[in-house]
């Protein structure tokens, strides 16, 4: 028995590896500016995203020492709205590709 | 419901109003933060930089408001759950603006410690670096005060 007949079998079940596709993975990113203070850009990730003070805190250093922090991650349609809500808040919000998945 | 009630000084504030009386109009017609549409299809990217556009009129016009007959009176202004979330905001925006428009001179590492010698300043720059540290404190007094409002609403 050969183990590739189902490669040249046009009847044979099609892989499922090929049947399924991923959606693409977005990432809602905020980067750092000079001008809003730390505990309103804290109180906005409270906000927009839900976090507790320490998470909000968290990610606020990241933005402030790293220049940017991932806030979410997740499919492009929420992405966007979170986005426009931060750009709302006047945070440089940007919506880039995860490339990781 | 939480109120915030504060006493200004009027001769101190009244001139720092013209600074922002000044950007009025162009924050009425282009956003105050770089703004970046996720979609580069122009007539989506024109939707949403004008509904951000919207939003940031309405607050402005709200932390304009906080400055009226009763200011003009007494100095008195109050800050509450009804419109919290907009000055917090509308301060952000007008305080970008100002940073744009009089403040280019100044670095942003300077700016970001808040390390600016006030008395190397020409008047023009003070007036307007005094209207960004003006703004600053009330957003501060609405975060430390008024947070549970802005998260709950």
């Amino acid at each position: 028995m050969s183990s590739t007949a189902g490669k040249s079998n046009p009847f044979s079940q099609p892989q499922p590896e090929s049947a399924v596709q991923l959606a693409p993975v977005w990432r809602v990113v905020v980067l750092n500016d000079p001008v809003n203070l730390m505990s309103y850009v804290v109180l906005v990730f409270r906000k927009v995203f839900g976090f507790d003070e320490a998470k909000a805190r968290k990610h606020m250093l990241e933005v402030h020492e790293q220049g940017r922090s991932v806030l979410w991650s997740g499919a492009r349609e929420p992405g966007e709205a979170y986005v426009f809500t931060l750009q709302q808040w006047h945070l440089t919000a940007i919506l880039e590709p995860d490339e990781a998945h | 419901m939480k109120r915030i009630e504060v006493r200004l000084s009027l001769p101190v504030v009244r001139p720092l109003l013209d600074v922002i009386r000044s950007l009025v109009d162009d924050l009425h017609s282009k956003p105050a933060a770089h703004v970046s549409s996720p979609d580069p299809d122009a007539e989506f990217a024109d939707g949403w930089t004008r509904d951000l556009v919207a939003t940031q009129a309405g607050d402005v016009e709200t932390l304009i408001a906080v400055f009226g007959e009763e200011f003009l009176s007494g100095g008195l202004v109050h800050f509450d759950q009804s419109n919290a979330e907009a000055i917090a905001r509308s301060c952000s925006a007008v305080r970008l603006r100002v940073r744009e428009k009089f403040l280019k001179g100044i670095s942003d590492e300077s700016l970001e410690a808040g390390e600016v010698e006030m008395a190397t300043l020409d008047e023009g720059v003070r007036k307007a670096f005094t209207c960004y540290l003006f703004l600053a404190t009330i957003q501060e007094l609405i975060v430390q005060h008024l947070d549970e409002s802005i998260i709950g609403s």
